[in-house]
């Protein structure tokens, strides 16, 4: 499959990648390309211009910095689950870098790449022919959504693995644009919006991710249930993040539903409360209820909101066996 | 016949195994030739409809683009790898039949146009009502998918054995349980390709294609295209793998060849991911009914099977598949009183074909599955039942096969013991549990049609022994094996055999790669060929070293009279003498092969002998059910195989351990998910077969047992191994949770389906 | 739009003229002719096109040609010369690690990336990293014996 033709630019300079940004509306951002390309081989996605920011200087570092990780958006992610600052303070992010794709896939693939990747669905993620069977997808920019049979809407799921422990550790992003930079929580940068699931300005580019000092000190952990234990999309992927002195847990899941989430209900729920395994039955029960994914995969949802519960329960286990430890 | 024996039986990489190891192998796409063109194929979006109008102008008009061909250009000729089963057009002719049907294709100067120019081809069509399920096609008023093929079934084999009704009578208990079995991709790593070349002057056509069948290909290229069968040369580079998925003719060999002719220039085709999982072949969805009648000890008394193949849009294989399906229900077990039907339906789906075991899987996981549920029922050790009911080498047999050699109830014992059954199964901690299965494979055919190989052995001055094998290898080293028995027959090492194969145009003839035949049927041609070979120069020499041709023997490059090594010459030698003699005629040896058979039958009608021989085995897997996540990990599979004697059981181990990976797919990962006729997960991602990670540790042990028929006393390998896995690892499922799965593939939502279900049932008790 | 690039393949420099929307691995095959570079699905799932970028595993059909400027590229025609054998490539031949051989040179580079970087991975990180690429003919298992044999 051919990818599609595009006019490219390498800029050097971020404020030259956002004034081309700023002169094409639906100019792509290349990073690491595998989730990208595939898009485009498939046509469902057909920049008309694409910018590769690679040989943007100094987005690719991990640092600390007050207490606080920072991270820059080109970093591979590879490298997150390689380097000793977050193997050590930031474990569930190690986690779900080595979860992601296959080796390869963590290899090209970048930080902010993962966090910004496209939606998917079953009726979306296929080529052009294939797609040829039904009406255009409103995603891919016809009128229905194949999933619930709609019109004007789109239910794609987000996959991402990296996003839900980023979510959980309240991390901030850092995104240059026209206006100059601003940062804002992870949290905001998803839409729910299955058409456009960032809330990007346009000519916006992400460039580094912050772990706030307080995350830092806290347990991470990142669980994530897929049918092999390599190169798949999460069926659910579930973060989980606790403070044990505050008594304060977060919980974060991917792949069940428009956006990643913070399982609020469950948070609530946990505030104050010891992980005893009553509360954490409990809890699971809620888990299970925090969002209601639809059929975008070939997995049922039902298995995904019992899969809620159930991972959720493994993480919490796993995050009090490394608190023991 | 313990005969001391030096290359055959040797551990040896495959001849060609440096050269792909160093990615100078060439498969078809490899290839290229000057001024070659890329042609692409435009499929059906629907699963069923007329074909209207097709609107080619736009796609010609695209600069670059040389060619565009449709149905209504190309001869009024249909295929069909079976030649009773003929139901395909290379394009389709005014209908399609499912979502990847062949409309168009076009042809262009480089890979990019052709896909841009299938893209402009406009096509009306008007839709017809569709039907995707082979209970349902097969009804009354269901869519006619073929002209003339009533209720859609264009197969059906139905057969009695014994007296059933009586039989069933005198059993102790009797067991009726429906099963499902899924379709599943074969998904070779190599796309599906050809490149053809056409020679205006002398018509002669070569075509090189990712194919397991070079001489079947041929013929239907010939019929296809209309043009005389020694006009065209199939040749096969190495092929990625084929499984029995390239067992066919598909339309980029013929549309390769026809933009060949018509433009003179040479045109490849080669398929996306996406092709090969839509519009190639897959193995048959079954629908099976077993009823099993036993006496209280676990004698089998009667069985009546019934079989429903969901054969999608095309026949392919289909009467080969739903008779084999059938036929190897009397085999490895003795079923003195056998009832069987067997169906092959039409759906607006893609095509069955055949696939590693070729309709015998689904029967076995049935077979199996339910004699490991009787016997719990019976409160018997299913590993007893099966080595009880074994049937035994020279015992009369129903069917009248012809069972040689046996090490099927050894393959049982085998498999147990390794797998540690005495001391594991009911007695491991919830959630994990021993299952296994047996099954029998053919070694080849022997009857239903003529398939034979022939094979020519050729030594030269520069001392090099040169092969003619017609033996398709797809990459389980059919050429280094054939190899290695022509060098054992003429005492010199591989290395000083070259071997060319798979070339219409050169090589003998051969049936191709399929029905386990390769090694006994191009290895005994291969054999004989060298044989003759090595007569002449026995007779030759005899008077030279004043002893009796019969007294010679070839080991380490010489001649020389048995017992007495001293007296001989060196094989360059013996040449150079002969040549001298007898300038300069070549030494050339033929050997040809096929099955014993009395009277060559159809089977479908009579009884006879199946297959020259038949290979045993069970396979015996442990497993792990994670009781939250209801995720099955394979811990342990054996797999114990009577593969007769191993010609190089390094290249056996693997053909095991492939087939055992392939049917732990089968029974956890893969399916074939179809929606409305559109095939849900058509990539390597969404169907997901098992990669290194989930690989469970493989024992392969080879229960050897010396066949007479085959080449040094070999055996199928490879393909039997992948009938019984799948039974095998949902039987360990029960052994763990002791929860019976009728369906394939056991995904991990089914487990915490049938365990919530299950508990809740516990509690309501 | 047509760039004229520089790519530096397998010690070789070559200057080529590359569609922008060209990736590695449709280079490396139809302009180079450098066919030990396979392609099994084109979307980044089988790991048959496996190339080293800078020592690194690579899916060549989702990277631009472009993208390769300034980079070192190794492919399977790189590793070893005329009769030789990397010890990865002599490991797999020996072992019986291939059968069709058409997943092996993507195989036999992603095994050079990971040992190049751990010279005594244990058969977990061996399974792990090599996952991304695909075989369905020999069932993985004489593939980690082979590699595992080069760790030793």
């Amino acid at each position: 499959m051919r990818l599609p033709k595009f006019e490219y630019f390498e800029p050097k300079q971020i404020s030259e990648a956002v004034s081309i940004l700023q002169n094409e509306p639906a100019a792509k951002i290349l990073a690491g390309g595998t989730d990208l390309l595939v898009n485009m081989k498939h046509r469902v996605e057909r920049p008309p211009v694409l910018v590769n920011i690679k040989r943007l200087g100094d987005l690719d570092f991990i640092r600390q910095d007050n207490g606080d990780v920072r991270m820059g958006a080109l970093t591979p992610l590879k490298r997150l689950y390689m380097t000793p600052l977050v193997m050590e303070n930031l474990p569930g992010l190690a986690q779900a870098a080595s979860s992601v794709g296959s080796y390869h896939h963590q290899v090209m693939g970048t930080l902010a790449g993962n966090i910004c990747q496209q939606n998917r669905c079953m009726y979306f993620n296929q080529s052009q022919w294939w797609r040829s069977s039904r009406p255009t997808c409103f995603k891919a920019g016809g009128e229905i959504c194949h999933v619930l049979n709609k019109k004007k809407t789109c239910y794609s799921t987000y996959c991402g693995d990296m996003a839900p422990a980023l979510l959980v550790m309240n991390a901030r992003i850092a995104i240059t644009g026209p206006g100059g930079s601003r940062e804002l929580p992870i949290e905001d940068l998803f839409s729910e919006d299955g058409k456009t699931p960032l809330r990007l300005n346009q000519a916006e580019i992400l460039t580094e991710i912050i772990i706030p000092a307080e995350s830092v000190t806290g347990i991470c952990r990142y669980q994530k249930f897929a049918n092999r234990d390599s190169i798949d999309f999460p069926i659910v992927g579930t973060a989980f993040w606790a403070s044990e002195q505050k008594k304060e847990y977060r919980i974060a899941f991917t792949a069940v539903d428009r956006k990643p989430l913070r399982a609020q209900r469950v948070e609530a729920f946990l505030k104050g409360k010891k992980l005893d395994k009553i509360t954490i039955t409990e809890a699971s029960g809620l888990a299970a209820g925090e969002a209601k994914p639809v059929k975008t995969s070939v997995y049922s949802p039902a298995n995904k909101r019992r899969m809620m519960g159930l991972l959720f329960q493994r993480v919490v286990d796993d995050a009090k066996r490394r608190s023991i430890k | 016949m313990q005969k001391e024996l030096n290359v055959v039986g040797a551990r040896l990489p495959m001849l060609d195994a440096a050269q792909k190891a160093k990615g100078n192998a060439q498969f078809t796409d490899d290839l290229i030739l000057a001024g070659m063109l890329h042609g692409k194929i435009l499929r059906s979006p629907l699963p069923h409809a007329k074909i209207l109008n097709i609107d080619t102008s736009k796609a010609e008009r695209l600069p670059g683009v040389k060619g565009v061909v449709t149905g209504k250009d190309i001869p009024d000729r249909q295929y069909g790898i079976v030649p009773m089963a003929k139901d395909e057009y290379a394009l389709a002719k005014n209908k399609v039949r499912y979502i990847g049907d062949e409309v168009a294709a076009v042809c262009a100067i480089d890979p990019e146009i052709a896909e841009e120019a299938v893209a402009l081809i406009k096509v009306d069509y008007e839709e017809l009502p569709a039907v995707f399920d082979p209970l349902e096609a097969k009804k009354e008023g269901a869519p006619q998918i073929h002209e003339g093929v009533k209720y859609n079934t264009s197969f059906a084999i139905k057969k009695e054995f014994g007296d059933v009704a009586k039989a069933f009578a005198e059993c102790d208990a009797i067991f009726e349980d429906k099963f499902y079995s899924q379709a599943v991709n074969h998904a070779p790593l190599e796309p599906h390709a050809a490149l053809a070349q056409f020679d205006p002057l002398n018509g002669q056509l070569t075509i090189w294609s990712s194919t397991q069948i070079p001489f079947f290909l041929r013929r239907n290229l010939s019929n296809t295209l209309q043009i005389p069968e020694r006009k065209v040369r199939v040749i096969k580079p190495k092929v990625g793998g084929g499984f029995g998925q390239k067992i066919d003719l598909f339309a980029k060999d013929f549309c390769a060849a026809w933009f060949a002719m018509h433009l003179g220039k040479p045109v490849k085709f080669v398929y996306e991911r996406e092709e090969v999982f839509i519009s190639t072949r897959q193995r048959h969805p079954m629908y099976i009914t077993v009823k099993t009648g036993m006496k209280k000890d676990g004698t089998i008394l009667a069985q009546k099977f019934q079989a429903h193949a969901d054969g999608g849009a095309y026949n392919s294989t289909a009467p080969t598949m739903i008779a084999l399906s059938c036929f190897f229900l009397m085999i490895p077990y003795r079923v003195p009183n056998l009832f069987y039907e067997g169906y092959h339906v039409y759906t607006n789906k893609p095509v069955g074909g055949a696939m590693r075991g070729h309709g015998i899987p689904q029967a076995r996981f049935a077979v199996e599955r339910q004699l490991d549920m009787i016997s719990q029922r019976l409160g018997l050790d299913p590993a007893e039942v099966r080595i009880k009911n074994s049937i035994h080498a020279g015992e009369p047999h129903p069917a009248k096969f012809i069972i040689n050699t046996c090490g099927f109830a050894d393959s049982v014992k085998t498999a147990a013991d390794a797998i540690g059954w005495k001391d594991k199964r009911g007695k491991l901690p919830p959630g994990r549990g021993v299952g296994l299965a047996g099954a029998s494979f053919p070694s080849g055919v022997s009857n239903m049609s003529h398939i034979s190989s022939g094979a020519v052995v050729q030594v030269g001055r520069d001392g090099a022994i040169n092969v003619l094998s017609g033996a398709a290898d797809i990459g389980q080293g059919a050429e280094t094996v054939i190899s290695q028995i022509v060098a054992e027959e003429l005492g010199v090492p591989l290395e000083d055999i070259r071997i060319t194969a798979a070339d219409t145009g050169i090589t003998p003839l051969d049936p191709g790669t399929f029905g386990s035949g390769v090694t006994v049927r191009a290895g005994n041609a291969a054999r004989l060929a060298a044989i003759a070979v090595k007569q002449k120069l026995y007779n030759f020499l005899a008077d030279k070293l004043e002893a009796s041709a019969d007294d010679l023997v070839a080991k380490d490059r010489k001649i020389f009279v048995k017992g007495s090594p001293e007296k001989g010459l060196t094989f360059a030698e013996a040449l150079k003498a002969y040549q001298y003699a007898d300038l300069p005629m070549p030494i050339v040896g033929r050997g040809s092969w096929m099955a014993p058979a009395t009277e060559p039958t159809t089977l479908f009608k009579e009884n006879g002998n199946f297959a020259p021989s038949y290979s045993f085995m069970t396979q015996a897997a442990e497993v792990e059910v994670d009781l939250l996540t209801g995720r099955v990990k394979l811990l342990r599979m054996v797999t114990a195989h009577d593969c007769g004697r191993p010609i190089n059981p390094m290249l056996v181990e693997g053909q095991l351990e492939g087939s055992v990976l392939g049917g732990m797919g089968q029974a956890l990962y893969e399916n074939v998910i179809v929606e409305k006729g559109q095939v849900m997960n058509p990539s390597f991602l969404d169907y997901g077969f098992p990669t290194f990670q989930e690989m469970p540790e493989i024992e392969a042990i080879e229960v050897e047992t010396d066949d007479p028929i085959g080449p040094f006393g070999a055996k199928e390998a490879g393909e039997g191994t992948q009938l019984s896995p799948a039974p095998a690892i949902v039987n360990a499922i029960y052994d763990a949770i002791g929860i019976d799965f009728m369906e394939l593939p056991v995904t991990p939502e089914k487990i915490l389906d049938a365990l919530a279900k299950k508990h809740k049932k516990e509690g309501c008790k | 739009m047509k760039r004229a690039v520089e790519l530096k393949i397998n010690g070789d420099t070559y200057e080529l003229l590359v569609s922008t929307h060209a990736t590695l691995l449709e280079v490396l095959r139809e302009k180079l002719g450098l066919m030990g570079t396979k392609r099994g699905c084109d979307l980044g799932a089988c790991g048959a096109c496996t190339v080293l970028i800078d020592g690194e595993a690579y899916l060549s059909c989702l990277m631009l040609a472009v993208d390769a400027i300034g980079k070192e590229i190794l492919t399977i025609e790189g590793l070893s010369e005329g009769g030789d054998l990397h010890p990865i490539q002599s490991a797999f031949v020996e072992k019986g690690g291939l059968q069709c051989g058409f997943c092996t040179p993507g195989m036999i580079l992603t095994a050079k990336a990971i040992l190049d970087q751990e010279h005594n991975p244990t058969e977990e990180v061996i399974k792990k990293k090599m996952a991304g690429n695909l075989c369905r003919c020999t069932g993985y298992k004489k593939i980690v014996e082979a590699i595992m044999s080069v760790t030793e």
